[in-house]
């Protein structure tokens, strides 16, 4: 593979957004137009508590990803009632049509006591082209089960092989204090489900990508396209510990391939981009998400300090 | 209306002494009936911590079978641990429901996670015993019964029941948290989900029971006992807030079912009222676990503030009907 960056294409804190967000453009995804595209992203407002609320909101961005058409003046989803799964937070949503509606799989946070948050995936749908949203229920479509017990989320969607594939990350363990910070570390996998409607979903229960930083490497917001008749399926992965802090244990795009959607075969020399010395992306890169438009693939992803402030784009040159 | 024989309080945990996991509470009683007693299941408390925060641990007490008031072991410590950190059931595993299928002996449990904005969350365990009940090691770390679309929070004090080939799983699910001056109460219903194995479970999708109270009414604890060609369901139920308010806590109600899926209540045959005597169950009765042993039915039940000073038991004259 060989992509070709074009840059930082959206920068949350040079445009008014909804909910009272100043911050954070994270996990950029893509709704595509005939002309534009819609690129959803998670940002931020804080509480009077200094913590975090995450808002999706979006941008319409030309088919040159120069020009900022529109971005999201009213709320698109609203966050969860008192106790609910994704009452703190919804961070990201990942879009998929379904006939004249589109599907928002969301991934709702709420904040615990021992831990500090714990997650599950909703679904939420749309009937005006993705303007806003409107929950399918109240709970979770998706969430703890007796071998996945927490941290259920980073939901990607994809009909293809006349099945609708969900890939996803669970949690399998919280490390106590071992994070420089003070606060518990999380370690967490991708996994993989499959659904007839797109609604009641099939967990297949195993983990699907092999470790390459050892048992505690975390493997987060996994994204699949198919080109030709390979599947490919981008990620970001990190240490479990220390991410925040040093350079060589924070986030970086993973890779895998897969000819029949169940084995894959972990191939990162090969993922084709990097950070960039001295760039907004020079530290970290994460959140990948790869979408088809106008004949081309591209990859959208966060860059420095988890996207705080906004996400980049690369179009594929070479596969 | 069920004539209920009240034969007393069986068990007290303050009376007793058996270190700091086992203070006060012996809430939830569920048994499994052996050859020469009767153990009770139950989950007891140690004192709360400096912020007022309990954990409740699951125990047991084997009655002799031919007098319930005998007390012939207690066990020594928590026979199921609490989960790992960061999981459903880290700070509880409370209520318990435990069945014996031929030789496998599973308990169905609720559980506590703290949270933020509102005091916990609950999700429904399994765990199996492979020393006759003795301790129990879960099946996995997470629960076997958890959140669904019109099931957000608090899936609770699970019953489990078999009925021929098909597993039955009676829970609470929360509907929505009310917030009366910062202090926040779940309102949750009683659903049921079956199952072929016990593990994996089809849930049914609705509340089974009309309320009564209010519409914030809730209810939990469902046991459901097979009699004379009916479904007969024990359940608890009470006001939404205030339940600590004398006539407002819990209450046992009844109904009844030939299919397991329509029910219908009928609260004043229940039979099991609270004692005038100003005693340990005279302001509140829940959680009713029904059994049948030699011929008669025989009902354990906590009492007041929650079953804090322990269970008691009653025996049914004839049968029910």
């Amino acid at each position: 593979m060989k992509w070709r960056k074009l840059g930082k294409i959206f920068d949350p804190t040079e445009h008014k957004l909804p909910n009272n967000c100043e911050a954070f453009a994270q996990s950029p995804q893509a709704l595509v137009f005939e002309d534009f595209v819609r690129i959803y992203f998670t940002t931020r407002a804080q509480e009077a508590n200094g913590k975090y609320l995450g808002h999706i909101s979006f941008v319409d961005l030309n088919s040159d990803f120069n020009t900022v058409l529109r971005v999201a003046d009213k709320t698109v989803i609203p966050l969860g009632e008192l106790g609910s799964f994704d009452e703190h937070g919804i961070f990201p949503m990942n879009v998929i049509r379904k006939n004249k509606q589109v599907y928002g799989y969301t991934s709702g946070l709420s904040r615990r006591v021992s831990v500090p948050l714990e997650t599950s995936i909703g679904l939420a749908i749309s009937d005006d082209d993705g303007l806003t949203y409107k929950k399918y229920g109240s709970g979770p479509i998706l969430t703890s089960s007796l071998y996945e017990p927490f941290l259920v989320c980073d939901a990607f969607v994809a009909y293809m092989e006349n099945l609708y594939h969900m890939w996803y990350i669970y949690g399998i363990k919280w490390i106590k204090n071992a994070e420089i910070d003070g606060a518990p570390s999380r370690v967490y996998k991708i996994a993989h489900a499959v659904s007839i409607d797109g609604i009641s979903w099939e967990k297949e229960g195993r983990l699907l990508i092999s470790d390459k930083l050892g048992p505690e490497e975390c493997q987060a917001l996994p994204t699949v396209i198919k080109l030709k008749s390979r599947y490919h399926m981008f990620f970001c992965y990190r240490q479990a510990i220390g991410f925040r802090s040093y350079r060589d244990r924070g986030y970086r795009i993973g890779y895998a391939y897969s000819d029949d959607l169940e084995n894959w075969t972990r191939d990162d020399e090969n993922v084709g981009i990097d950070v960039s010395e001295g760039d907004w992306d020079s530290e970290m890169m994460c959140y990948p998400h790869v979408f088809n438009f106008r004949d081309k693939t591209y990859l959208l992803y966060n860059g420095n300090e988890f996207g705080k402030y906004g996400f980049g784009i690369a179009v594929l040159e070479q596969n | 209306m069920y004539k209920w024989q009240k034969l007393g309080r069986v068990f007290n945990p303050e009376e007793i002494t058996r270190g700091t996991w086992m203070k006060e509470y012996a809430q939830a009683p569920s048994v499994v009936i052996f050859e020469k007693f009767v153990r009770v299941y139950f989950c007891c408390r140690p004192l709360p911590d400096e912020k007022g925060q309990y954990v409740s641990y699951m125990a047991y007490v084997d009655l002799h079978r031919n007098n319930l008031f005998e007390i012939l072991e207690i066990s020594e410590e928590p026979v199921l641990k609490l989960g790992e950190l960061g999981t459903f059931d880290e700070f509880g595993t409370y209520p318990t429901s435990v069945i014996k299928v031929e030789e496998d002996i599973r308990v169905y449990y609720g559980s506590f996670a703290r949270c933020e904005s509102v005091p916990f969350n609950a999700a429904i365990g399994v765990a199996k015993s492979e020393d006759n009940g003795k301790t129990f090691w879960r099946l996995g770390p997470g629960p076997i019964l958890s959140y669904s679309p019109d099931e957000p929070f608090v899936l609770g004090s699970p019953k489990i029941r078999k009925f021929g080939d098909t597993w039955y799983i009676w829970y609470c699910a929360g509907k929505k948290w009310v917030n009366v001056n910062g202090s926040k109460q779940p309102v949750y219903k009683i659903r049921m989900a079956e199952s072929t194995d016990g593990l994996n479970w089809k849930k049914q999708g609705k509340d089974i029971l009309e309320n009564v109270l209010e519409e914030n009414e809730c209810q939990a604890s469902a046991d459901v006992i097979f009699a004379n060609g009916k479904y007969h369901m024990f359940f608890s139920y009470r006001y939404n807030v205030d339940f600590k308010t004398k006539g407002r806590g819990y209450r046992i109600g009844y109904a009844h079912s030939t299919d397991l899926k329509n029910w219908i209540r009928e609260d004043r045959k229940a039979g099991m009222e609270i004692s005038s005597d100003g005693g340990w169950d005279s302001e509140s009765v829940s959680y009713a676990h029904l059994f049948r042993m030699d011929d008669r039915i025989y009902m354990l039940y906590q009492g007041n503030q929650m079953g804090k000073t322990g269970f008691g038991l009653a025996i049914l004259e004839g049968d029910l009907y």
